[in-house]
């Protein structure tokens, strides 16, 4: 991995000035004795060895173990990092605080890449690792148009090259509206997508006629073009059923690498999701109509889809508090998901369709790993150890500090206390 | 602010009369002038109950023990008794081996019912957001027995709740306190005796809704100036009532003072029959008012989201001050910035503190248990060794203290009432749940048992 090799060069030039461990610095890492689940087909594989070489996992169970660094995970349960879908991470500090908010802009259109704005030194990324989340799927806020602009992948190492993917999918929200027909919203989408359709095969043929047009596409055109290729995940947030059948058959017409986020309604149309092939990306503690459009939010809803075969993708919606995505996704579990299934809605399932390279424990994926102290769904369990990129990385955070200075008091004012 | 003209008028006719006191022994006394402080009674009902064993459990009695193996009598809609090997003739016996028992649960910050499901525009009725004292509203009129989070908390454990008005202003009225029972009516739900609450907000979402109207507050200190203003008021109004109150009993024929609903409300709080409830993040914000309450005669009560309560709470230990907290909600403005997760470790530790974790949410008022686990055992890596004996205090007695309701619920003591929880097991775990909820001994909901699962009128039928 070029990134991770630059980013290891990096920290051996200036690793004196930083508190990281040896481990950090290490070209090769073995966790031997671990839980391994790889939230892929290959399951559970008990007192299993991971072998880290440049940031990139190159063997399970190595016949022969000959590492710089050896963690003896003691049993403990080994899962891929997990990945937080379509949150601000990066791109907010305090909420309220309207300068530190970059999710959003009126002039803002569909190219829109907030991902320019992604601050790698903001407090929330530390703080969220406590999760063990090693990856987000950062999302502009939609403004007035349906499209809200262009979504992005970021690590939360805090490191200045965190961002993997700066423009990784269109976002668009439909639904509900306090004025006006969400029909002109539908309609918008149907007939953006039908003019790229169209454009492209007029290009095709053009193409085949030898006649090229040396007109560059715009980038709105660019952006619409990947998508009705399927090049680019289209991500839509929608949740009454009327919608998602419009969505599904969007996706049949055209060819669409769909996501369908929010999906109140899901359930009632989970088979025809699960023959589409479209994932959902879900809050598993959603349970209340919040309005006309969710009306059949549930927490046996997580299960009833996972069930039903569609590709589930858990959601935690509070950016400051990503970190309760693993505590979700134990309740779903408490309420009828499968441990495996509520895993790969965090990692593998999320890593497919939003097209990352990451979200399994395979040879040749980027070793994003988290060893955890106990059941990870568990209130009680907690990140032992993580790596980005085979980077080991700690989940101090200011949360932490202030904690200390407050515990433990001396005779001067806290403020003393660093 | 109250207008204080027409009181004014007639303190100054009270003194003119009092300085004739010698003509006014003749005179004949109008009828006494007094007011229903009580006029929208709690018409709640428990359901029907029977004697009820619970056997075999772990038992948290909210009184910071653990008894293993212990049964739970409940009586008459009352805890009878707590023990090992208990019997009684004809009781509905409830094997509960390998399941928990806790007292039920108490949320003392909700908006269940005035800001309800579906959150559309006609449900917004949480925040009378149009003066910055508005003491004069209360709550339970806004409330709709309806909201389906009602069922969903109950299927959570929550047996006893506070409905408050939201934090918009710096004086936002009544909250009452509710039996979680599905009920037509406000009044049904209404738990009975309980005092009612006032609604007071700290820092910046006053001063935020007013100063964009370029109006008092724009600042913390017009916060301050705002609370003083309002209590230098209710201090002339109370005055001016027990010196009518003292005339009549003295046999003179006084002029009653024109009734004020605002000035009612904050004379409530300054007589103790209303308990504070201040939404208040910062330490140097809710030191001020400990001492805004010692400037005006009345106690500061629980301070509610208190995110650096860690910070002072010693202060708010001393002052017998609750503080109600969150785990882990931050970042969402400024005055949330400094959330720690151990804060109600850190306030609970202190000597004669009054910790409570509450949700404001309807969601995470569905785990109250998992809101309070989440903490201890975070604290517990982080230098405390709490157990969950203790922890279970959070939400339960300290909750029951902060509403002026301990007496009657709380604790599995006997005489209390039967507010009881069978939990699938230990009840701090993502996989705990509530099998069945007992209230005033009635059974009110059952996990596996859809005759003991209540569902609103508005979900009734949904397609």
């Amino acid at each position: 991995m070029n990134k991770l090799s630059k980013s290891i060069i990096k920290a051996l030039a200036i690793g004196s000035l930083l508190p990281m461990s040896a481990m950090s610095l290490a070209q090769t890492l073995a966790i031997t004795n671990a839980t391994i689940h790889t939230a892929s087909d290959k399951g559970v594989i008990n007192n299993g060895t991971v072998l880290v070489e440049d940031g990139v996992i190159t063997a399970i169970n190595p016949a022969n173990l000959n590492a710089d660094v050896v963690v003896d995970a003691k049993g403990a349960m080994l899962t891929p990092g997990l990945i937080a879908p379509l949150n601000v991470l990066g791109l907010t500090e305090v909420s309220a605080v309207a300068q530190t908010n970059d999710y959003s802009d009126e002039k803002a259109d569909m190219t829109f890449k907030p991902a320019l704005a992604f601050n790698y030194l903001s407090g929330l990324i530390p703080y969220n690792r406590k999760g063990g989340i090693t990856t987000a799927v950062i999302t502009p806020y939609p403004d007035k148009d349906i499209f809200a602009g262009q979504t992005a992948v970021v690590n939360l190492s805090g490191e200045q090259d965190s961002v993997e993917q700066q423009s990784s999918g269109l976002l668009v929200v439909i639904g509900a509206k306090s004025k006006g027909s969400r029909a002109v919203s539908l309609q918008t989408l149907m007939e953006k997508l039908e003019d790229t359709d169209k454009a492209l095969k007029k290009a095709e043929k053009a193409k085949k006629d030898k006649k090229d047009d040396d007109k560059e596409p715009s980038r709105e055109e660019q952006l619409l073009n990947a998508v009705v290729k399927g090049e680019k995940p289209l991500i839509v947030s929608a949740n009454r059923a009327s919608d998602l059948l419009h969505l599904i058959e969007l996706k049949k017409r055209f060819g669409l690498n769909l996501l369908i986020a929010d999906a109140a309604d899901a359930v009632l149309v989970k088979e025809q999701l699960a023959a589409a092939e479209i994932p959902v990306i879900i809050d598993p503690m959603s349970d209340l109509p919040g309005s006309f459009d969710g009306l059949h939010a549930s927490l046996g809803n997580a299960a009833t889809l996972s069930k039903a075969g569609v590709k589930v993708i858990l959601h935690e919606g509070d950016t400051h508090n990503l970190y309760l995505q693993r505590f979700n996704a134990g309740n779903a579990v408490s309420y009828g998901m499968s441990k495996e299934a509520a895993l790969q809605s965090m990692t593998s399932v999320p890593a497919q369709a939003f097209g990352i390279d990451a979200g399994t424990i395979e040879v040749g994926k980027p070793a994003d790993l988290v060893l955890w102290h106990g059941d990870m769904f568990e209130l009680s369990g907690y990140v032992e150890k993580m790596w980005i990129n085979g980077k080991e990385y700690d989940t101090k955070s200011r949360q932490d500090a202030l904690r200390d200075r407050y515990m433990n008091k001396g005779t001067m004012p806290e403020a003393y206390n660093k | 602010m109250p207008n204080l003209k027409p009181k004014t008028t007639s303190l100054l006719a009270l003194a003119v009369c009092a300085a004739l006191v010698g003509c006014q022994q003749s005179e004949p006394q109008d009828p006494k002038v007094s007011y229903n402080k009580n006029p929208y009674p709690s018409t709640y009902k428990p359901l029907a109950q029977n004697t009820t064993l619970i056997k075999n459990a772990t038992v948290l009695t909210g009184t910071g023990q653990r008894l293993n193996d212990a049964d739970v009598l409940m009586v008459d809609g009352k805890i009878k008794q707590v023990g090992q090997n208990l019997s009684a003739d004809g009781a509905k016996v409830i094997d509960a081996k390998g399941k928990w028992v806790t007292p039920g649960l108490i949320d003392v910050h909700s908006h269940l019912g005035v800001y309800p499901s579906p959150g559309v525009q006609s449900h917004q009725d949480g925040n009378e957001m149009t003066s910055p004292v508005t003491s004069e509203v209360w709550a339970e009129h806004s409330l709709w027995p309806q909201d389906p989070g009602f069922n969903t908390a109950r299927a959570g454990g929550i047996t006893t709740l506070q409905l408050l008005p939201g934090s918009a202003n710096l004086i936002g009225g009544r909250g009452v306190t509710l039996r979680n029972i599905p009920a037509k009516t406000m009044q049904g739900m209404k738990f009975p005796d309980a005092p009612y609450g006032l609604k007071m907000a700290c820092g910046e979402n006053p001063k935020r809704v007013y100063g964009q109207r370029t109006q008092l507050p724009s600042t913390r200190m017009g916060n301050m100036a705002g609370y003083r203003q309002a209590w230098i008021d209710a201090t002339e109004y109370k005055r001016a009532w027990d010196k009518y109150e003292r005339d009549y009993a003295a046999g003179l024929n006084p002029q009653a003072p024109a009734r004020d609903l605002q000035l009612d409300t904050l004379k409530g709080v300054l007589e103790g029959d209303i308990l504070i409830h201040n939404h208040c993040y910062k330490a140097e914000e809710m030191a001020m008012m400990v001492d805004l309450g010692k400037e005006f005669g009345y106690h500061s009560g629980t301070f509610h989201h208190a995110i650096e309560a860690y910070k002072i709470a010693d202060l708010l230990a001393e002052n017998n001050n609750c503080a109600a907290m969150w785990p882990d909600w931050w970042g969402f403005k400024m005055e949330a910035n400094d959330m720690i997760h151990e804060n109600v470790a850190m306030v609970d530790a202190a000597k004669n503190s009054c910790a409570v974790v509450h949700s404001d949410s309807a969601k995470t008022i569905q785990r109250l248990n998992q809101e309070a686990g989440k903490i201890m055992y975070k604290a517990n890596r982080n230098g405390f060794d709490i157990k969950p004996e203790h922890a279970i205090e959070w939400i339960t007695k300290n909750a029951a203290k902060s509403l002026g309701v301990d007496k009657q619920t709380g604790t599995l003591e006997a005489n209390k009432r039967a507010d009881v929880v069978i939990w699938n097991g230990n009840p701090f775990s993502v996989y705990a749940k509530a099998e069945e909820v007992f209230l005033d001994g009635a059974k009110v909901f059952d996990i596996d048992d859809p005759a003991y699962q209540a569902k609103s009128d508005f979900m009734l039928g949904q397609r």
